[in-house]
């Protein structure tokens, strides 16, 4: 029997060396370390996590893993931490599972313990999974490093600590990954296998080898912000979907992306402010498009009249700039907006462009969130540079994922819709709803060129080539009047500009309860081409 | 006083500019018309200031993400 003293020494003991041991874990790889650290104008994961989460809500897991040293007498003097800190935390009030690489510790490099707390296989994916509940990945290591190999005794097989988790959380929670440092090998691969990812100018780089194998390979030297700094890795290749300013943009747009998923893909997304009246009429959107068809007009400021006010959150702004893909709100529910840009090639569909309207269709239709078109594409991009970069592929296969969609989707054609690329922008899945602004024209090909092809014959075998055209032309284009195709019933309503956001919200509104029956993980069948 | 860069958007050529170096602009203001796909694209001042410089004359081709004019904002 021990004493009511021994009770409180041994007591006293083992909190004194947790205590000991969560205050090792505070201090990471040490003052020195962190300070370098601050010195790249870099936040260690602890701040990090602290900027991004609901003050206070961090619950840590983990926390004493690491590599102790001890004394002769079996006392511990101290622990290393293991490079990843993570743990559970709330966003918003609502729930996620968040970890990091710690940089300070050994550059972040993967600790190489048999359970892992982070990266691929990690528990942190695991708490995602298991609990249904959005991850967010801060990534800032250069994973795997060949130390290991020594300690180990062996090399480890690419896969035993696999993708296969990350792959399957893709269609179960919102998954965030955020480069906040330079990534490359498995952390820059977990990067992408995200639904969001977001990097920092200047600071962080991503790449599948950095500058020292390039060298070492190409006999290239390239600077690493060069190889993959946010003009290669955001706006160039599209590997990383938005760029932030700094670490607390960063921050600010994952929580702003979280706020319109749901927690999984069992739940409906979260309604969100709904103080913007459903009614509220934008006059502006009545000159907005310019009587003469060939000028460009600003499609963002369009959008912007039509949703909820401050509502729009655009994932990749800065790549393949002939779509416009944003999040936005409808009468305070998730909606998710895909715009042809004029202002960029007339709005015509390039490869770029194809890619990015996939992964939004995608991303959408994962996650319950209706897909609302605004319309104006004059067709395919044409021409050697489209056609080398594969544009009529990659624009087929956003026909075919906008054809598998499940989510309830809306088109409204704002000016042109021409041809295989106007076919992206419609589900025939659901009710198939095309609506239109008197603006609106529509066909297989324009009539300028179209004229020009169906009747070459007649044309060249005229006096005046070009008269003959023009009066071909003048012939057929009354016929291009949307009221016609109205009247056809092809296009199902033909709204006046400002009953845009009225004529949408009420029928998002329905959608939103459809969808209550339709919830949880998609099938998946069929090769994309 | 910072120099803002006014950049193509596409590959064109220029239709027709529409102000000169000296002119104020306020964020949005059309500087310049490209052609490009058939369409008029303009090219417009990403925030207020003075045109100090424009690098192009009409009817040149112009390259995407090519520089157009500098403001100072």
């Amino acid at each position: 029997m021990s004493t009511p003293d021994e009770t409180q020494d041994m007591w006293q003991n083992a909190i004194d060396e947790l205590e000991k041991r969560r205050g090792w874990s505070e201090e990471l790889g040490g003052a020195d370390a962190v300070q370098r650290h601050h010195e790249r104008g870099r936040l260690t994961i602890r701040e990090r996590i602290a900027g991004l989460i609901d003050k206070g809500s961090f619950q840590e897991i983990g926390k004493l893993t690491g590599k102790g040293t001890y004394d002769a007498e079996g006392k511990v003097r101290h622990v290393t931490p293991a490079p990843y800190v993570m743990g559970i935390a709330k966003i918003n009030g609502r729930p996620v599972a968040v970890g990091g690489e710690d940089f300070t510790v050994r550059g972040g490099t993967s600790s190489g313990s048999r359970r892992r707390k982070g990266g691929q296989g990690g528990f942190v994916e695991d708490l995602a999974h298991d609990y249904r509940i959005p991850l967010v990945n801060l990534i800032d290591g250069a994973g795997g490093t060949v130390s290991s190999i020594k300690s180990r005794g062996y090399t480890v097989f690419p896969g035993v600590s696999g993708f296969e988790r990350s792959v399957d959380l893709l269609g179960e929670v919102p998954v965030v990954a955020a480069v906040m440092g330079t990534a490359a090998g498995g952390p820059a691969g977990r990067a992408i296998l995200s639904h969001f990812s977001v990097m920092i100018e200047e600071t962080s780089q991503v790449f599948a080898a950095g500058p020292p194998v390039v060298k070492r390979s190409l006999g290239q030297d390239i600077d690493k912000n060069d190889l993959g700094g946010t003009k290669i890795a955001v706006e160039t290749s599209g590997t990383i979907h938005n760029a932030a300013k700094d670490e607390e943009d960063c921050f600010r747009q994952i929580s702003s992306f979280l706020s319109y998923m749901p927690q999984n893909v069992w739940e409906l997304p979260p309604r969100g402010d709904t103080s913007d009246p459903v009614d509220r009429q934008e006059e502006d959107l009545l000159s907005i498009v310019p009587g003469k068809r060939t000028r460009a007009y600003n499609m963002k400021k369009l959008v912007e009249m039509v949703v909820d006010r401050d509502s729009m959150f655009e994932i990749q702004p800065t790549f393949g700039k002939a779509v416009i893909t944003t999040l936005a709100r409808l009468n305070g529910y998730p909606v998710g907006i895909i715009a042809n840009n004029p202002m960029v090639y007339g709005g015509a569909m390039d490869a770029r462009a194809a890619r990015k309207q996939i992964h939004f269709m995608e991303l959408c239709d994962n996650f319950h969130i209706p897909v609302m078109f605004f319309v104006d594409v004059p067709g395919f991009m044409v021409g050697l540079a489209a056609e080398k970069e594969g544009a009529l592929r990659e624009g087929m296969r956003a026909v075919y994922a906008a054809g598998k969609m499940t989510v309830p989707t809306f088109t409204l054609v704002i000016r042109k819709c021409y041809g295989m690329a106007g076919m992206a922008t419609c589900n025939k899945n659901g009710v198939d709803m095309k609506v239109a602004w008197p603006s609106a024209e529509w066909g297989s090909l324009p009539v300028e060129g179209g004229v020009a092809a169906a009747f070459r014959r007649e044309i060249a075998a005229a006096d005046d080539p070009a008269a003959k055209e023009r009066e071909i032309e003048a012939e057929i284009r009354p016929y291009t009047s949307p009221f016609r195709t109205a009247e056809a019933f092809e296009v199902e309503e033909i709204i006046d500009p400002r009953e845009t956001r009225p004529f949408f919200c009420k029928f998002v509104e329905l959608a939103y309860e459809s969808m209550k029956l339709s919830l949880g993980p998609q099938s998946k069948a069929g090769v994309q081409p | 006083m910072s120099r803002v860069e006014v950049k193509s958007e596409v590959t064109g050529t220029v239709w027709k500019i529409e102000m000169k170096v000296g002119d104020s602009v306020a964020e949005g203001d059309e500087i310049m018309i490209l052609e490009s796909m058939k369409m008029e694209i303009p090219a417009m001042a990403p925030e207020a200031g003075k045109i100090v410089e424009i690098t192009v004359e009409e009817s040149v081709p112009v390259e995407e993400g090519q520089v157009l004019a500098v403001i100072e904002a």
